[in-house]
């Protein structure tokens, strides 16, 4: 059973991530943590436009907030967002990373060594190599690697990069992806 | 990519600072730090022995470290939104009272203090004002004194500024727009934005550590802003700092923490909430 799902997503993603959110049951039970770079003048409002979509509501984390199930958060824009111990977020603004700031691999990192083998991480459609070393991450701690079909993305190269330096579990589009999420609800409730 | 230190190493870093110097990072949130200190290493080619060697043998390089390890991201009016609400509904009810003491705890390199003198200015309260501002990092209090900074990779101050202060004047009125030239100089070709002299003045830039407890400062404040610091502090060291702030503060008196901070219970018990700001409950 995952502790977490960590979602890295970039240019293309966004219609992606709202399939999947609106597909998901409002009892889903483990966090769905969020890691989406946004461009600058779409920063607000984002959360806002998840919502409508998302079955689960969705969060902008505050610093230490706890990484509580129901939800899915959102990684605030102009931040870092890590998993710290005693599964609590926290936040950082230290530079960019990959001229990122939310950096996808900095949260997948933090999240993979946290929640090792009880992890899932999934990077969809992006135009840059920011996710590539956090998704290998997972995989080396024996957590699930997830990468959204290249043929499927709007933006291929984040996908790619990652399936590039790791060997990546499973290469699906959205419908498969949404069937992973239902299997992981499935068992929930078995 | 990763540069993130070891466990053991980080604990060996933490345990020789405590060791040689006043400084305990104990309570730092450990994820921030060890990238710091990974940073650190990586850029001065060496390793976490010779690290805590040169620490533990030269103060002046330990404080050189301590200045690398902290992070000192800000801008002025950063998170404008919080500063439209300091303005709309925290400054107002400063009105009544015949001098506002201030504490900027952990300033970074000035942006903050700034961006307040130029509201208190605006709201005329500005003489009323007596300011101190903290950092346990002597680098960036030197640049805070300073008030210069870069233009070019800084174009965005003047659009804060813009958003925050430029437009405030009520459109009704027809009276123009705030120009930023009232608090800062531009000198594109040699790419500063300086901070006017009146402004320079206010602030007294103090070095000071937040985990080692109080400031030195005649009387309590009715203002405190402490934004973006205590993130980088575990859970349980972020409430003694509350607490600390909450018995420095004048009853009725204002703390303001991060767009993205909360206080939690049990401390948060000793304020009223509104927003960003945690009021302490007056006397009634
Ligand atoms: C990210 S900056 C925040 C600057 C500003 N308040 C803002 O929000 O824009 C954090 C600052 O906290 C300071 N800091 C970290 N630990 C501290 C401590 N123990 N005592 C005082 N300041 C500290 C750092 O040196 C750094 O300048």
């Amino acid at each position: 059973m995952y502790k977490a799902i960590i979602i890295g997503g970039s240019a293309g993603s966004f219609q992606v991530v709202a399939r999947i959110l609106n597909a998901l049951n409002s009892d889903f039970p483990v966090p769905v943590l969020l890691i989406l770079h946004r461009l600058k003048h779409v920063r607000s409002g984002f959360v806002e436009a998840l919502s409508i979509k998302s079955s689960i509501p969705v969060r902008e984390p505050d610093d230490k907030d706890y990484i509580r199930p129901g939800f899915a958060w959102l990684a605030p824009s102009n931040y870092h967002l890590f998993v710290e111990l005693g599964n609590r977020f926290a936040l950082s603004t230290e530079p960019q990373v990959n001229h990122s700031r939310p950096s996808i691999d900095l949260s997948f990192f933090s999240a993979a060594k946290a929640y090792r083998q009880d992890l899932a991480g999934i990077i969809l459609s992006g135009a840059n190599r920011d996710g590539a070393g956090g998704l290998k991450m997972v995989g080396d701690m024996g957590g699930t690697t997830i990468v959204q079909d290249p043929n499927e993305c709007q933006v291929p190269v984040m996908p790619l990069e990652s399936m590039k330096i790791t060997k990546v579990q499973h290469v699906y589009n959205t419908e498969q992806i949404i069937r992973f999420f239902k299997k992981i609800q499935g068992n929930a409730q078995i | 990519m990763e540069r993130e230190v070891s466990d053991s190493d980080f604990r060996l870093f933490v345990k020789t600072v405590r060791q040689y110097s006043k400084y305990d990072f104990s309570d730092y949130s450990d994820k921030s730090l060890k990238r710091m200190v990974g940073k650190v290493i990586a850029d001065k080619k060496t390793d976490i022995n010779r690290l805590v060697r040169d620490i533990s043998n030269y103060s002046d390089y330990l404080e050189s470290i301590i200045n690398k390890v902290t992070v000192n991201t800000t801008e002025l009016f950063r998170d404008p939104s919080v500063w439209k609400f300091l303005r709309k509904k925290v400054l107002p009810g400063l009105k009544t009272w015949s001098t506002i003491n201030i504490w900027h705890a952990g300033c970074s390199t000035g942006q903050e203090v700034y961006s307040m003198l130029i509201l208190l200015n605006e709201a005329g309260l500005f003489d009323r004002a007596r300011v101190i501002a903290t950092d346990i990092n002597s680098e960036v209090l030197k640049v805070a004194r300073s008030g210069k900074y870069r233009y070019r990779f800084n174009k965005g101050y003047l659009e804060n500024f813009d958003l925050v202060v430029g437009r405030s004047r009520d459109k009704s009125t027809g009276a123009a727009n705030v120009p930023y030239s009232r608090y800062l100089d531009v000198d594109e070709e040699r790419d500063i934005i300086s901070i006017k002299p009146f402004l320079l003045e206010k602030p007294v830039f103090k070095k000071h550590d937040l985990v080692a407890g109080e400031v030195s400062y005649p009387g309590k404040f009715d203002l405190i802003i402490c934004r973006n610091v205590v993130i980088y502090f575990n859970h349980s060291l972020q409430n003694r700092i509350f607490e600390m702030f909450c018995n420095n503060l004048h009853p009725g008196g204002i703390l303001v923490i991060g767009s993205h901070e909360t206080i939690a219970s049990p401390v948060s018990d000793r304020f009223i909430r509104t927003g960003h700001a945690y009021k302490k409950p007056g006397i009634f």
